[in-house]
């Protein structure tokens, strides 16, 4: 009963309801929006990271601490048998990680000097860049970002200098052959690339690397010696701690627009209850009980919530399917802000989100119709006839 | 046809604070109405009419005396009691007719049946039975904005008779109707009156709804000051 009657009073206000729906309904739309975002930025980092960087999970030599850089120059062993068998089969790449120093047009700057096997296609590296450079004493593949740094372009040569196994320093010249365009910060920002064998003979580490990074859905090896076996979910847990960072910024912008909804709809259900004052009068001269007309005006809020959740679909659906098909370009490079994130962003709705904003929409429209609601059980029907404001 | 009091009052005092003190809006009233009464509170402004049908419409609360309608002590009841009591077994009609905007004549008039639970089908019956009751069959599917004042009173006694109430409480009625309205909508209140025997109380101090009053009780500064029975009244149904 309550139902067909708050539906009529509903359908029957025509612009005031269509104007609170439409309110309603754009701040659905925005939180639904931007914690699409925040889901699609946090899963495209994941899948990057994975894609250039991770691949399955990795080996690393038990004194490795990607960290600190000082721990580089004892992390490096040949790999346990077992996994050098990855490697062989080729499920597998090892990496000689060491520090170095460079001097790209004169100036000195600290640099990762890692060793990569050039005909690796486990991760995503523009890695076969460095074979076919038998002429050049050291290739180098550096990304965007380092060349950016360091002014260097293809074909620049510049001064390596590194601490080999013997502890004594040694320099060579490195040319890069090629400046790799990659979102994933982690591998380009401080990092040059050279070939493993290259590297390892450089640093008199022959057959020996710092880690190895194995392909998707590979067991792991149960005989790996004291090496240590990272997953997945070890290897993105900075990256997500870096965006979880970012969260309570997020999540404050969540709150004030839901705020700002909730105060719409709290000044449009006041209001509303103000003007119609009379109307429930009426309704409890004709019998409604207090109860059942608070019940009346929170159903109605109820139900605004559900036409409003119908609206954000009808109205702003095709907005939110063209932003999750086609992304949103960004305006800036926020990978030298130590962040992976993708240039054009594309939004990830998932059932869990939709479901959630849903509910904490309706929940926050079904509180704010209640409390002024409430105020009316405290009404005089006399008062009420007589359009009596609420004190 | 009266027989059965629907209405007892004794010694009902009702005071509104006003300030810091009290304003007396009825003393000592003592009033009893039987079954199909066509009864009239009459007085100037002030004294205490509305008050009074408020009361016995169990809007408002005595703040001394006892009050029974159709043999329910409102004294001793609760909020939801005397709002069932309206639901079923009384009719209001009211000066600004009060009916919601949105809604149609059906769907205002079939608003007290929807709350007393008729099913979908007796419903339909019943409100297009209360519409031709008053003349609207043409009107039904028209909102209020869209009727002349007389519809819009037309609609709300349709309302107020349509489950067919014992008591029909009617706050100045016709004060915002011209004479021929008045006249209109006061034959349709004696007629259902005398077809329906229910009993209908008028808060007014209009002469043409005097005209057709079988009853009427004086009110001044709060008292019953002349209570007088009209054998044959001037104007009928």
């Amino acid at each position: 009963m309550l139902f067909k009657i708050a539906l009529k009073n509903l359908l029957g206000a025509r612009l005031r309801t269509f104007l609170n729906v439409l309110v309603t309904a754009f701040s659905f739309f925005l939180i639904l929006f931007m914690s699409a975002m925040y889901n699609g930025m946090l899963q495209h980092a994941k899948q990057v990271t994975m894609d250039t960087e991770i691949a399955g999970g990795a080996y690393w030599h038990p004194e490795y601490d990607p960290l600190d850089p000082m721990t580089f120059e004892d992390a490096h062993s040949a790999p346990p048998t077992a996994v050098q068998a990855l490697v062989d089969e080729k499920k597998a790449f090892p990496v000689l990680v060491s520090q170095a120093s460079i001097y790209p047009g004169g100036r000195i700057m600290p640099a990762i000097m890692k060793g990569i096997l050039p005909g690796q296609n486990i991760v995503n590296m523009p890695t076969d860049a460095l074979s076919r450079h038998e002429d050049i004493a050291i290739p180098v593949l550096i990304g965007k970002g380092m060349a950016s740094d360091t002014k260097l372009e293809v074909g620049d040569a510049f001064t390596i200098r590194w601490l080999d196994a013997d502890r004594t320093y040694d320099a060579d010249e490195g040319t890069v052959v090629h400046i790799m365009d990659t979102e994933n910060f982690k591998l380009d920002m401080g990092h040059i690339w050279i070939p493993l064998n290259k590297a390892q003979t450089m640093l008199a580490m022959e057959g020996e690397a710092t880690y190895v990074t194995y392909e998707k859905g590979l067991p792991t090896v149960q005989d790996k010696g004291d090496w240590l076996s990272r997953d997945i979910n070890y290897l993105v847990q900075d990256m997500e701690a870096i965006i979880e960072a970012d969260k309570p910024g997020a999540q404050v912008m969540y709150m004030i627009i839901l705020a700002l909804a909730a105060m719409g709809i709290f000044n449009a259900q006041v209001l509303s209850i103000f003007r119609r004052g009379r109307e429930i009068g009426t309704l409890m001269a004709i019998g409604m009980t207090r109860p059942r007309v608070v019940g009346l005006f929170t159903l109605e809020g109820g139900l605004n919530a559900v036409l409003s959740a119908a609206a954000t679909f009808i109205f702003f659906g095709p907005i939110l399917w063209y932003f999750g098909a086609y992304g949103i370009p960004l305006p800036m490079d926020y990978s030298e802000m130590g962040m992976i994130v993708a240039k054009r962003l594309i939004p990830v709705y998932t059932i869990g989100l939709v479901a959630s904003t849903t509910i904490l929409v309706s929940i926050t429209v079904l509180i704010v119709s209640y409390i002024p609601s409430r105020r009316i059980a405290r009404m005089k029907p006399t008062d009420a006839l007589r359009g009596k404001a609420l004190a | 046809m009266e027989n059965t009091a629907v209405i007892t009052i004794n010694a009902l005092i009702k005071r509104f604070p006003v300030g810091g003190d009290f304003f007396t809006a009825l003393k000592d009233v003592d009033l009893t109405l039987g079954t199909g009464e066509f009864t009239g509170l009459v007085g100037p402004s002030g004294s205490g009419k509305t008050t009074l049908l408020n009361i016995i419409g169990g809007l408002d609360s005595p703040s001394e005396g006892q009050v029974s309608v159709l043999g329910q002590s409102l004294n001793d009841t609760s909020h939801k009691e005397r709002a069932l009591l309206r639901r079923k077994h009384m009719g209001f009609i009211f000066q600004s007719y009060n009916l919601l905007p949105v809604y149609t004549v059906f769907e205002n008039v079939e608003l007290p049946l929807i709350l007393n639970k008729i099913d979908s089908e007796e419903r339909d019956k019943r409100v297009a039975q209360a519409i031709d009751w008053v003349g609207l069959s043409d009107k039904r599917d028209s909102r209020p904005a869209m009727l002349s004042g007389g519809e819009c009173q037309r609609t709300a006694i349709a309302r107020a008779i349509v489950h067919q109430p014992e008591l029909v409480l009617a706050d100045e009625p016709t004060a915002n109707l011209d004479a021929e309205n008045s006249h209109h909508i006061m034959k349709i209140l004696v007629q259902l009156n005398e077809e329906l025997s229910t009993s209908f109380i008028f808060a007014t101090h209009d002469e043409k709804i005097m005209a057709y009053l079988r009853r009427i009780i004086h009110l001044d500064d709060g008292q019953i000051i002349k209570d007088e029975k009209i054998e044959n009244p001037e104007a009928s149904a």
